[in-house]
């Protein structure tokens, strides 16, 4: 946020000093690595190549919100190129990892971000070279910085595949949700940068985000307990594994008071979203500008919600519910927790590069109509690719288990996705939906796939253990 | 008032191919099976966990409506039912009309076609014949086969492809119908069940997954079994040699792993678990007479088996414990894997009184010193068990197949655009001789538009060509 106020007092014209600042930023990262690699001894161990391309990420994530911010071209280019050394990086990294597991990068939560993070690179180039959506980086490159965090958190060594994994049917199957998602991604990105476009009010995307905002800390707030405390599982540092109370069952140890601070954030992510329905029918402009300093003091507390978690799980010890003693717990057992309350930021963060910077986001980016019709074609890649990895997922189930659909949280969420998608092609192609209201479809349709990929495995029970 | 049953079946019909209510139905679906992931399920979850996770009210009410086993509740099959006949009823409501346009193209634009179509052109010609022959050979370029339409007093020119994109659609819902008509079936005639079975063991009776037994009109053998490891000691790989026997006879034989069965008959043999069955092998000993004299002897026991020492004693595995435990002056087993293990012995003697030897000797139990021999346990060997899934999928087929379709069908509805060009030529307002152009296609029009344009500009090179041709031809001529 300290940068984005910076820019939003001073004027455009101090062209290079971002350019210089983000590329001395890089070259001091690099100098550190280069003395850490000189101590590692070896220079292309797979952790130093993730660790340029969060380099190169965090940096061309910089200088696309400058270029966003600005509107000078320069950025643009340095953006691009960041992006490319980033992704020649990740590629490193994933050929690593390939190389050295003997299958693909799929099996693991650590290798599906790897390939996720790989796959997201590789679109956001093609969406700004060949679609000339060139602030889409704004919103991709801050999610691939989350994905290489989270995966210095996770467990890095290759793990053996389990007998029920060894199967190209579990390649395919990954590699096509991997393409899917993907697409869904780019899809609802478009269909927000189309919203904009399509001169949606500002407190529209207000009350979304503190919407959004809503759903992350009160998902967090599930795991609410032991009257003001948080729940999150124990992590066996010397295992580098969770602790697992039997069979399956995750020993979940209580952070105190960490949910009173939780359940703060939430009402004060969630003032925003009241604000406006309570402005909305009176048309009351004082209260839109308390929401967005509401939104101001929300993002400061959630930056602290974040640093007090960061703290309080990497040290100390916390008693349990369940079992007696008390035991460590670690940021790698907690990567949904970590990524909601990283998302919130940078949704309230985008929240206010809108707000700011409306005119100049308008002025770069494609028309509605066009926004409007690549939204729609993305999704018409989008679900071949969900058909056939549901179906690709259920043959490979069938020669597993024996049974090609046994209704398990993560297939039924699938298959809701799925549906979501077929209506909205339906509503377009029969109905005539274009514009707002497909736009909106595109958007629910992305958030049932986030819950598909990430609610689904941290709320729900399900065969889908693996990942 | 009375009832027109003729108007009543009318709206029944329109009701349910009206994209509203298919749109209702798909949310209900939507909302019902969410409710099923949220829900604790009975055909996965332990009694005891649904017990612990709601009140007993709760539990009551849930499985009143249930809301325990949403997948399998009648309400569910019955909106999945009505779902299809929703498709079926859209689909034969919009189908006349596809249809019509698909087997009848439609190949000589008349005038207010013409004039109300979005992408077309009109490009001067010298005569009739010349601008179709040019139009035929750009067409001819593009990869298009145009035919001569025949009308009163000229010629026009029609040229399509990809018609299918029409039909493809219809194609996309009848896969979608095959595939739940393929799942009822397997609903209805499927079953799916768990043998275990340890090495030589035949069974053919399969534990079905609701607790009752059904038997096979075969029996399934194991012949050897095994789990291979990873270095860090994590499980690579399990597999079991089994055979089909029926009537004493062996019919099939395969070893199986995970992701690969053996099939027979349509029912399918799954490698689904391997570990060790808690129950001894066999135990090898040593036996050494008390006083020291004579040879040391090797037996091999199961529990159960005896064997003679010599020719007045015997000694007996009465009982073995993979991992004992010692409560209220019992001995009692923990687990299943030998994590602490004794071993119960009884040798007796003709002529004295039966003596109980414990190998660790456990305080209480153990009468070891009074033992005309001294036992000593060399090597001891498991059982291991492979668990197998079997099931029956009749309707599996139909699924692959309607997967298969759909497919097909999604790729021809997005990616293939059904294209149709039209030439004719006419007169305009001023009475100069143009040949007209016309393109739509059914999507992508940009692609199109491109493609139209390229069109254009080769019909106007043909003709510039054929231009030259004829004053070249002409200048030789004069000439």
């Amino acid at each position: 946020m300290a940068r984005a106020r910076v820019e939003q007092q001073q004027p455009a014209t101090s062209g290079t000093t971002l350019i210089v600042m983000v590329g001395l930023g890089i070259a001091f990262l690099l100098f550190m690595a280069f003395l850490n690699v000189v101590k590692s001894g070896s220079l292309l161990s797979e952790s130093n190549m993730l660790y340029a391309a969060l380099i190169f990420y965090a940096g061309a994530g910089a200088l696309y919100l400058g270029f966003g911010v600005t509107g000078t071209d320069a950025y643009l280019r340095f953006a691009s190129l960041a992006t490319w050394a980033g992704l020649a990086a990740s590629s490193g990294a994933v050929a690593h990892r390939w190389y050295e597991a003997g299958h693909p990068p799929f099996a693991s939560i650590y290798e599906m971000l790897l390939s996720f993070v790989w796959t997201l690179a590789v679109l956001t180039l093609i969406a700004e070279k060949k679609f000339g959506v060139k602030v889409i980086g704004t919103v991709t490159m801050p999610v691939a910085i989350v994905g290489v965090v989270l995966m210095q958190l996770l467990r890095t060594e290759v793990h053996p595949l389990v007998p029920a994994l060894q199967s190209t049917w579990l390649h395919v199957h990954v590699t096509l949700a991997m393409l899917a998602y993907a697409a869904c991604a780019l899809s609802f990105a478009l269909a927000l940068m189309f919203l904009i476009q399509d001169n949606v009010q500002n407190e529209t995307f207000l009350a979304a985000t503190s919407l959004f905002g809503i759903g992350v800390y009160a998902g967090i707030l599930t795991r609410f307990d032991n009257w003001g405390g948080l729940s999150v599982i124990a992590w066996n540092a010397p295992e580098k594994s969770e602790v697992f109370l039997q069979r399956g069952v995750r020993l979940f140890v209580v952070i105190p008071d960490l949910g009173w601070l939780m359940l703060l954030v939430l009402l004060v992510v969630a003032a925003p979203f009241v604000l406006y329905i309570a402005g909305r029918p009176r048309k009351d402009e004082s209260l839109f500008t308390l929401a967005n300093r509401a939104v101001f003091i929300s993002i400061l507390l959630q930056v602290v919600a974040l640093l007090v978690f960061l703290l309080r799980a990497r040290g100390g010890q916390y008693s349990s519910l369940d079992a007696g003693g008390l035991y460590a717990t670690s940021l790698a057992a907690s990567p949904f927790i970590l990524s909601g309350l990283v998302s919130g930021i940078f949704s309230s963060l985008l929240y206010l590069l809108l707000l700011w910077r409306r005119p100049d986001l308008e002025r770069l980016l494609p028309t509605a109509e066009a926004l409007d019709r690549i939204t729609y074609k993305t999704i018409c890649i989008a679900f071949p690719l969900l058909t056939l990895m549901i179906a690709a997922g259920a043959y490979w189930a069938n020669r597993t288990w024996g049974s090609y659909w046994s209704w398990d949280p993560k297939e039924t969420w699938a298959a809701i996705t799925w549906l979501v998608y077929a209506g909205y092609l339906h509503m377009r192609i029969t109905r005539g939906w274009r514009g707002r209201r497909a736009a909106y479809f595109a958007i629910l349709g992305f958030a049932v796939v986030m819950f598909t990929f990430f609610g689904v495995t941290y709320l729900l029970p399900g065969l889908h253990a693996y990942a | 008032m009375a009832v027109d049953p003729k108007r009543w079946t009318r709206k029944v019909w329109q009701t349910l191919s009206s994209i509203k209510t298919g749109v209702v139905l798909l949310i209900t679906a939507v909302v019902l099976s969410a409710a099923g992931t949220i829900v604790l399920q009975r055909p996965v979850t332990d009694a005891d966990e649904m017990q612990r996770a709601y009140s007993p009210q709760v539990l009551r009410l849930l499985d009143a409506v249930g809301l325990t086993d949403v997948f399998h509740a009648w309400w569910f099959v019955a909106l999945m039912l009505l779902v299809s006949l929703s498709i079926i009823a859209a689909s034969i409501e919009r189908f006349p009309n596809a249809w019509r346009y698909f087997s009848r193209p439609y190949k000589y634009p008349d005038q207010h076609f013409r004039r109300s179509l979005g992408i077309q052109k009109q490009i001067p010609i010298p005569d009739e014949e010349t601008g179709l022959v040019a139009a035929e050979r750009a067409l001819h370029d593009l990869g298009f086969r145009p035919e001569r339409v025949v009308q009163s007093d000229h010629f026009s020119l029609f040229a399509e492809r990809n018609r299918l994109s029409e039909m493809a659609v219809y194609i996309v819902h009848a896969s979608l119908l095959l595939i739940f008509f393929a799942g009822i079936v397997d609903a209805l005639w499927g079953w799916r069940g768990f043998v275990a079975l340890t090495r030589g063991q035949q069974s053919s009776v399969v534990d079905m997954r609701d607790g009752t037994k059904k038997s096979l009109p075969f029996a399934i053998r194991c012949d050897a079994a095994g789990q291979e490891n990873y270095a860090d000691g994590s499980p690579r790989k399990w597999w079991s040699q089994l055979a089909v026997v029926q009537n004493g006879q062996d019919l099939q034989a395969k070893q199986i792993v995970v992701n690969d069965p053996l099939v027979f008959q349509g029912i399918r043999f799954y490698q689904s678990s391997y570990g060790p069955t808690g129950k001894l092998d066999k135990l090898m000993i040593a036996a050494k007479s008390a006083d020291g004299t004579g040879e040391k002897k090797d037996i091999a026991l199961s529990v159960g088996d005896s064997a003679s020492l010599d020719a007045n004693t015997t000694v007996q595995l009465a009982e073995f414990f993979p991992d004992y435990v010692i409560e209220d002056g019992q001995v009692y087993n923990r687990t299943n894997s030998v994590e602490n293990p004794a071993a119960h012995f009884v040798v007796t003697s003709k002529s004295g009184k039966p003596v109980n030897i414990w190998l660790p000797p456990l305080e209480g139990f153990a009468e070891n010193l009074r033992s005309p021999y001294q036992l000593e346990v060399s090597d001891l060997r498991l059982g291991y068990f492979t668990g197998l899934e079997v099931s029956h999928e009749p309707g599996q087929w139909g699924v692959w197949a309607g997967v298969v379709l759909m497919g097909i069908g999604l790729a021809f509805v997005f990616y293939l655009a059904h294209t149709r060009i039209w030439a004719l030529p006419l007169r305009d307002a001023n009475g100069g001789l143009k040949i007209w152009v016309g393109a739509t296609a059914n999507r992508n029009r940009e692609a199109l538009e491109e493609r139209f344009h390229d069109l254009t500009e080769k019909i106007e090179a043909e003709l510039k060509s054929q231009k030259e041709a004829a004053a070249s031809a002409e200048v030789a001529s004069i000439a």
